[in-house]
């Protein structure tokens, strides 16, 4: 088969895998429906994988399939574009996605309803990062968006349903300011395809110049509302706590990184995205810190980890905007890129990791309250989890967050810190904030660690064998899956690191001269970091910390102010970038 | 409440001074594409109907997108329906004093004589605005639409049991499963006879260069009808 048509199987294969689910539901009953359902899915999850094997050799050496959807004239059809870089976030959604489905056979929801809508979110996914057409973008976000909504509100946890809501309605109203600003930059290029785009917007100057900017800025607001970026992170964490565990590992993992990647595509085409990528840098920056700090705060177990998410992925935000402002085609936008890029891959196995087992273990338990579980080794082992693996899967991924070597979180923490400081604006700033982010989070993980720890699980010593070892079979065996990846990923980062550069670039590049992940500064630099965590932890429990913590997680939340914050957003987006177009 | 409605205020504010200038912008209006479609999309095409040229030809990709928002939509409203339990609870009747109504209070025999009747004619109707969707306005969505009120009339118009297999549930949802197969396996074929994702298929084999937007055009209005038709037959709810 030819790549063109190859290229597409990472979006059509789920949906023709979805479509088999619908067929079973519709068709058949019990036994021949299961079977028929799980077909679907290893079409669409599955079945990808082979495509991007076949789809390797042609996008390593920096090429990539291009083309107009239907062949028409590309000034009226959908052009796409399937490089590198969408060859890599594919690989990042199908490793996640597939464990996470798996997972969702022990912890649920099942049926053929969740399969379907998930396979048609991780269609969306290939979609949105293939596509080179601001319109069509448009429409991926769209599936993307709805399917999420759909698979946050099928928890049967009370409050998921306006969690939904509140996602639904914030992101829906920014997407309304993406049409315009499509609109905007339509009326100026006369073109929606990125090329078009890029032909037409040369030399602006005065008021359509303005036009362009601030179109642009629309752009990016409606994109950092799903990316979580503070101050537009309301959303995320009633969202990714109250969902289902699968989908809160693939919310987390991949849909939050997704439409970033997909951003600097159109950072990419104006002279201005640089200036953008710069303060979205920035605000990556303040929000692995502060989300750091509300994480620390919280006692559910869940919500918790999706604090932790907006904190990695300000990390992942922090990087990728220096990439995109040191310039997206030199060395060191490259670099930057890759390591924005390793985090994101490395964040969505050790997220998905930690979202799974501690979903395993609270489900076990039925309580989510830190404060109050414990013991939660032997309940996992009376639950039918022998081995207590999901216990393992926790140990593995708090010890990859926390940047421990040699797990996968420590090298590309390190690649990500030590780039921003060589190459960054402001580097120096930006490294001591990711830094003090480092040791909230590992303070941050001690604290959730509590739950296992033995202690008074009297409270729980009559709970009944609610599952057997074969149901909970399907989760353990995602959970060993993804533990093996953090530590085979931090293990092999320099190759990895090669590949992600050359896949980027078309040659593979490393750190720089005489540069080594495990080298004892780097060690020692991990060890300050943990060391400075308990400190924090201590901190934290004390009678001080407790009280100002205490008052960050009761600090007030309103539904109105996740519109005022896109609103702020989006003027401080548009002022920015137009003082540095006319100033 | 106060400080939530000057915070409101204060956002709509600030959103719209950052809009404005998108639309006060006096640039010329860009006329590539319309150019192109002037000159050559009926020639391209085949629809003398450009809108369906364009959605179902230049863009089907997009299309085949927002069709699938609509079938995400359908499934999640009859997922939360379905657990949020489709009772009426209030018994509050409509019907006449000599009507005697056990069942389906909410109806009544004029109610139901009116759309029994006009239930076929409205589905026909329907199907008329998906097939000419390449010549005139209309076409699979709209038409889909149309096929689903339909089916409303028909299934409020049948006094409680089923009078036709179109009001269904399994029925319909077997349809629109079928539906978006056939939407896919048509949308792929390109790729494999050659011509590419998209590409009409039916290029080589039908005197008619619109065959490939009316088969669309049927598919879609099918699928849109059954999913939009089962959704509304849910929320009748069962008394």
């Amino acid at each position: 088969m030819s790549p063109e048509g190859l290229a597409f199987a990472p979006v059509l294969l789920p949906l023709l895998g979805a479509a088999i689910v619908f067929l079973a539901k519709a068709f058949f009953r019990g036994r021949g429906a299961v079977i028929a359902e799980y077909t679907g899915v290893f079409t669409g999850l599955y079945l990808p994988w082979l495509a991007l094997i076949f789809l390797f050799p042609v996008v390593i050496n920096g090429s990539a399939v291009t083309g107009v959807i239907g062949h028409w004239n590309s000034g009226v059809g959908i052009s796409y574009r399937f490089d590198g870089l969408a060859w890599m976030v594919n690989v990042l959604g199908y490793t996640l996605g597939g464990a996470a489905w798996l997972h969702s056979l022990s912890s649920g929801p099942k049926g053929p309803s969740f399969s379907a809508i998930f396979l048609i979110q991780t269609a969306a996914l290939g979609a949105a990062i293939m596509t080179a057409d601001l319109f069509n973008l448009f429409v991926s976000l769209e599936v993307l968006g709805i399917s999420s909504y759909i698979l946050v509100s099928s928890s049967e946890k009370p409050g998921a349903a306006l969690a939904s809501f509140s996602y639904l309605m914030v992101s829906s109203t920014a997407m309304v300011f993406f049409l315009l600003g499509l609109f905007g930059l339509y009326r100026i290029t006369g073109s929606l395809s990125y090329e078009g785009i890029a032909a037409g917007s040369g030399h602006l100057e005065g008021n359509t110049l303005a036009t362009a900017v601030i179109s642009l800025s629309l752009l990016v607001g409606a994109i950092a509302i799903r990316v979580a970026v503070m101050p537009l992170y309301g959303w995320l964490p009633d969202a990714h706590a109250l969902a289902p565990h699968a989908v809160s590992a693939v919310l987390s993992g991949v849909l939050i990184k997704t439409p970033l990647f997909a951003l600097s595509r159109i950072l990419i085409l104006f002279p201005i995205g640089k200036e953008a990528g710069q303060l979205m840098s920035y605000a990556g920056a303040a929000t692995a810190l502060l989300a750091v700090i509300i994480a620390l705060s919280q006692k559910d177990a869940k919500r918790l980890l999706a604090y932790h998410s907006i904190s990695q992925i300000g990390y992942i935000v922090c990087t990728w905007g220096a990439a995109v402002a040191v310039g997206i085609g030199t060395k060191a936008g490259t670099l930057l890129m890759a390591a924005a890029f390793l985090h994101a891959l490395f964040h969505a196995v050790f997220k998905g990791l930690l979202f799974l087992s501690i979903g395993s273990s609270v489900d076990a338990a039925g309580e989510r309250d830190v404060y109050k579980l414990r013991g939660a080794v032997s309940i996992l082992k009376r639950s039918g989890d022998k081995a207590a693996i999901a216990f393992f899967g926790f140990l593995v991924g708090a010890l990859s967050i926390s940047a421990i070597p040699p797990f996968n979180g420590f090298t590309s923490k390190t690649a990500m810190t030590y780039l921003l400081k060589y190459y960054g604006q402001s580097g120096t700033v930006l490294y001591w904030m990711l830094t003090v982010a480092g040791a909230g989070t590992a303070a941050s993980f001690i604290k959730l660690s509590r739950i296992y720890w033995p202690g008074k699980d009297e409270a729980y010593r009559d709970l009944p064998d609610r599952k057997g070892a074969l149901a909970v079979l399907p989760a353990s065996v995602s959970i060993l899956f993804l533990s093996l990846l953090c530590i085979a990923g931090g293990i092999f980062t320099p190759l990895i690191f090669r590949t992600v550069t050359a896949l980027l670039s078309g040659s593979p590049l490393s750190m720089g001269e005489g540069f080594s992940f495990f080298s004892a500064g780097n060690l020692m630099k991990s060890l300050y970091t943990a060391g400075a965590g308990i400190f924090v932890f201590l901190l934290a429990t004390g009678r001080r910390g407790g009280a100002l913590l205490t008052k960050v997680r009761e600090r007030p939340r309103s539904f109105q102010g996740l519109f005022v914050s896109y609103a702020l957003a989006a003027a401080a987006m548009a002022g920015w970038l137009l003082y540095h177009a006319f100033l | 409440m106060k400080k939530s409605a000057v915070g409101s205020v204060f956002a709509l504010l600030l959103i719209s001074a950052v809009v404005l200038p998108v639309f006060l912008s006096s640039y010329q209006w860009p006329v590539t594409a319309r150019d192109h479609l002037e000159l050559k999309g009926v020639e391209e095409s085949g629809a003398t109907n450009l809108v369906s040229a364009i959605y179902l030809g230049y863009r089907a990709y997009d299309t085949l997108g927002e069709t699938i928002v609509l079938l995400v939509a359908v499934t999640g409203t009859i997922g939360i329906l379905k657990k949020a339990g489709a009772v009426l609870e209030d018994r509050h009747s409509f019907a006449l004093p000599g009507e005697m109504r056990r069942a389906n209070y909410m109806r009544t025999h004029l109610l139901e004589a009116v759309t029994s009747k006009l239930g076929p004619i409205v589905l026909l109707f329907g199907f008329y605005v998906m097939l000419y969707g390449h010549l005139s306005p209309g076409g699979g969505f709209q038409g889909g639409v149309v096929v689903a009120s339909g089916i409303v009339f028909l299934a409020l118009g049948s006094s409680g049991n089923a009078s036709s297999a179109l009001i269904r549930q399994d029925m319909l949802g077997r349809i629109e499963a079928v539906a978006f197969l056939m939407l896919l396996i048509l949308s792929i074929s390109g790729i494999f006879t050659g011509e590419g994702f998209l590409d009409n298929p039916l290029k080589h084999y039908s005197s008619l260069p619109a065959a490939f937007i009316i088969v669309l055009n049927i598919i879609i209005g099918l699928k849109v009808g059954a999913g939009i038709g089962v959704m509304c037959i849910i929320m009748l709810g069962k008394e």
